[in-house]
């Protein structure tokens, strides 16, 4: 449809979105960037720190843009990172 | 009245006879029909010459057929209106009287003659004698031709899903024939399916279109090709072929729509269906009632959109393992042999409009979006809430004709549709909460239809408060959000300053943004509001100029749901016809080759814009596959050594025309060349409106632009013409795919040619014109009148020199 949306959805507010919360174990980072790569949201970016193994892990952009899908847990191969749901919000 | 002149012409066998119309007063108002009769009588080869009122009448055209029996004509002559209206007519008497069809030609001294110059019987009549003696000396030169009969697919491609798509394709599957329809959005039902109720029935508009939804879905004969979208159209009437792009909707047919799938999405964004009113998730259904009921996955939105599935919640949650993100575009090859093209409208965007605050104030909102809202499938479950706090407004009001019969928003048309929306959407109101206030601001209310005055009397009676005059402004109360509405109300000449909690604002219907895309695959023509063009606005009204091809709904201009399903049921039935008779003539108006001249240039070959030329080098000559040629006679304006020619405008006929306009006083005049898809219509359409131009100008109707060779425009400068007119479509609307760039490119050769020999290239001009540009017609005429009247005798008289000698040396 060809029309220009001008007005905020009504249901807007019904809508949970997911809140994220992302956890980066920054030291079991080896710097394959496949997290990077492959989150569709464009979370995450390489940081300019140096970890203990001595490359740099990735740091977190915007954690309200992440929609929990889960896939930089799934291609982490060092299990460096993982996501859980933002405690006492929403509820319903 | 009647002139015979049997004895004169006994050596010659040529027998033209010539019918000068009155056509009542319409030409003999401003032309003096007898004189103009009496002139042809002296015309070589005429051997009977009358004026009668009515040629087109049956007593006229029963006069026809008597003499060519009792004359023994041969060649007839009919001076009446344009030739696209009446030809067909008294091309089939000739053919009654046996007279082959092709021996038949009109000279338009209506339209491009007593219409455009009302004010100058003198001049009109002049010119109407030009224009008897082109067609005559045309007439002379005419050929017998034999139709070629092709078959004709008997299927029929529908484009676009609203309500007149359904409808054309449901007549003509019920017909028994083979329909595709094809839809862009996910879903078909167009604006129908987005409306709350209709006019003046107060029907609920889903639930009168979702049995008919559902109808086309199962129907056997109708095959669906949603999220679709057509992207090459070749052939001609009877014998498409069409390419559909299927995109992917990346769930199968199995899906059961149990909308498990949405619960787990985590991406959201407006549902366009509801004007954003709504919220969607990546993987969705439009509405409630969608046929096909399928889901569809937006790419653009989908966490999967780079190819790697990141995201697989859809997947799991589809007991039926539906989702299928694999799912690749597809192009369908479709053979079809009649097209509907049922693409609709778009709704005019009134952000343009700054005084009205939409898209600012939040409590002012557009009548699509109101639909919506008192929908009760709609995002408030039918509560008409205004958008800022979320309340049922107390007090409304509509303001009419936005983006309609207005300089300002630049669409001058009345939309059709808005008054009586208005009216029901104000009772719909009054239905479910009588106390709430209604204003409507209107310029006039348009209730002309069958049931319409009815309701609009209702309305007034159930309180709604009509006011005269448009609001100059909307202003926001800043706290409350509510809108200010100040005008002046012309029927009291006084000024209002009324406060309502919601403006709706009335917007109108506006052609496609993308109507550009169906007019260049289907070589269509479009009138200046936008809209497509018929054929003829009253006889007509469903056929485009392209055979083969009809209209229904908002398309074609902007219609109310009654008025396009009778359109669509006609469409139906025009393309029916077609295709229960199975086969169709095709035109006679190919390329004739003279094997003898040809050198096997291959020039032609390459300017045909239907591959229809084959080289075959090694008998030295070309081959013309007849069936796939579309007419236009390119190849023969291409040819050098006069090898090709076009059936039916030949070189001769042409030529012959050129010579009977330069006959006399030839530096005064334009040879002006028209094609008969856009600029000769135009000219029509310039008659119909009665547009005033200089009586200067001579028409010579090719097909194409493309047909115009060099050799014609050097003719008419080497008879002394003042000035060569070349028109044609605007680049890219070609009638046949891409011709005219061979007229710019001959065009252009000609000004090189004429700069170098020292001429004033000013004398020869081209001109795009559409067939709804009338004015651009007249204008382009009156702008070269002091030109031409500005030309030197030693300047006609060099060009004679210079094209004589260029003509005699080729």
């Amino acid at each position: 449809m060809p029309e220009r949306i001008r007005h905020a959805p009504l249901d807007k507010d019904k809508v949970r979105l997911v809140e994220a919360e992302i956890h980066l174990l920054k030291d079991e980072c080896k710097g394959c960037s496949y997290c990077i790569e492959f989150c569709p949201r464009k979370v995450l970016e390489e940081s300019e720190e140096i970890n203990a193994r001595g490359v740099h892990p990735p740091k977190i952009v915007d954690e309200s843009k992440c929609m929990m899908c889960g896939f930089c847990t799934d291609v982490c191969p060092d299990f460096a990172i993982f996501v859980v749901e933002k405690k006492g919000k929403g509820g319903s | 009245m009647t002139e015979d002149k049997e004895s004169q012409s006994k050596e010659d066998d040529i027998r033209i006879g010539v019918y000068v119309c009155h056509c009542g007063l319409n030409i003999a108002g401003s032309v003096d029909c007898a004189e103009v009769a009496k002139f042809a009588g002296t015309l070589p080869h005429v051997v009977l010459a009358q004026d009668n009122r009515y040629t087109c009448s049956d007593q006229g055209q029963a006069g026809i057929k008597n003499d060519i029996k009792e004359h023994r004509l041969n060649r007839v002559v009919v001076a009446s209106c344009s030739p696209r209206l009446h030809e067909p007519t008294f091309r089939k008497a000739c053919e009654e009287a046996g007279l082959n069809k092709y021996l038949f030609e009109m000279a338009n001294i209506r339209e491009h003659c007593s219409w455009v110059h009302l004010y100058d019987k003198e001049a009109g009549t002049e010119k109407a004698k030009d224009l008897v003696r082109m067609a005559a000396a045309k007439a002379a030169l005419l050929e017998p031709a034999v139709e070629v009969e092709v078959p004709i697919i008997r299927k029929a491609l529908v484009i676009g899903g609203g309500v007149a798509g359904i409808q054309a394709a449901l007549d003509l599957a019920d017909t028994g024939y083979r329909v595709f329809l094809v839809e862009k959005e996910p879903s078909i039902g167009g604006m129908m399916a987005r409306i709350d109720k209709t006019f003046p029935t107060m029907d609920c508009s889903i639930c009168i279109l979702a049995p008919k939804m559902s109808d086309a879905g199962h129907h056997p004969n109708v095959e669906l090709l949603t999220n679709s979208e057509v992207s090459e159209v070749k052939g001609y009437i009877g014998n498409f072929r069409v390419k559909v792009l299927k995109k992917p909707r990346y769930v199968l047919k199995d899906c059961s729509a149990c909308g498990e799938c949405v619960k787990v999405c985590p991406v959201v964004a407006p549902n366009e269906f509801d004007v954003g009113l709504a919220i969607r998730h990546a993987i969705y259904t439009p509405f409630a009632q969608a046929v096909p009921s399928t889901y569809v996955i937006d790419m653009n939105l989908c966490l999967n959109k780079d190819g790697v599935i990141v995201c697989d919640k859809c997947i799991k949650a589809c007991e039926r393992q539906a989702v299928k993100f694999e799912m690749k575009p597809e192009v369908a090859e479709l053979e079809v042999g009649t097209i509907i093209v049922a693409t609709g409208a778009d709704v005019f965007d009134p952000s343009g409009l700054p005084h009205y605050g939409y898209g600012k104030y939040p409590n002012v909102i557009t009548s699509l979006e109101f639909e919506r809202l008192i929908n009760a499938g709609g995002p408030s479950g039918g509560h008409l809430l205004r958008p800022s706090d979320k309340q049922i407004p107390k007090r409304v009001g509509f303001v009419q004709c936005v983006g309609s019969r207005s300089d300002k928003s630049g669409r001058l048309y009345c939309s059709n549709v808005c008054c009586m929306n208005t009216i029901k959407d104000s009772l719909l109101i009054k239905e479910h909460w009588p106390d709430t206030e209604i204003y409507v601001f209107y310029v006039d209310i348009r209730a002309y239809g069958k049931g319409f005055e009815d309701l609009y009397n209702r309305a007034r009676k159930a309180g709604v408060v009509f006011v005269r005059g448009l609001p100059a402004q909307i202003v926001e109360d800043r706290k409350t959000h509510n809108v200010w509405l100040i005008g002046e109300n012309t029927l009291q000449k006084e000024v209002y300053r009324i406060n309502v909690d919601m403006a709706v604002l009335s917007i109108g219907l506006e052609a496609r943004k993308d109507s550009e895309v169906i007019q260049r695959l289907l070589t269509l023509s479009r009138d200046q509001d936008g809209f497509f063009l018929e054929a003829h606005p009253k006889l007509r009204p469903v056929d485009a100029a392209t055979g083969g091809v009809f209209f229904a709904g908002c398309a074609e201009s902007p219609k109310d749901i009654k008025d396009s399903v009778t359109q669509a049921s006609a469409a139906a039935a025009r393309a029916g016809i077609l295709m229960a008779k199975g086969k169709v003539t095709v035109e006679a108006i190919t390329p004739i080759t003279f094997a003898e001249k040809c050198t096997a240039c291959g020039l032609c070959v390459k300017v045909c814009p239907y591959n229809a030329i084959i080289l075959n080098k090694d008998l030295k000559r070309v081959e013309i596959v007849e069936a796939a040629c579309g007419g236009c006679g390119t190849c023969a304006a291409e040819c050098n050594f006069g090898a090709l020619t076009q059936n039916h405008f030949t070189d001769a006929q042409i030529t012959a025309q050129i010579d009977a306009v330069t006959e006399h006083d030839a530096d005064r005049k334009i040879v002006a060349f028209c094609c008969n898809w856009c600029s000769y219509a135009g000219a029509d359409f310039a008659g119909v409106s009665r547009m005033q131009y200089p009586p200067n100008v001579r028409i010579i109707r090719t097909m194409c632009s493309g047909r115009v060779a060099p050799k014609f425009v050097e003719r008419a400068f080497a008879r002394g013409a003042g000035a060569v007119l070349v028109t044609g479509c605007h680049l890219g609307d070609c009638h046949y795919i891409n011709a005219n760039y061979q007229t710019q490119k001959r065009v252009e050769r000609l000004w090189k040619k004429m700069e170098q020999g020292g001429l004033n290239k000013e004398r020869l001009q081209l001109l795009w014109a559409s067939a709804a540009e009338g004015e651009r017609f007249a204008s382009k005429i009156r702008e070269m009148k002091p030109m031409v009247e500005s030309v030197k005798p030693e300047e006609i008289g060099k060009a004679k020199k210079f094209f004589e000698k260029a003509l005699g040396g080729s």
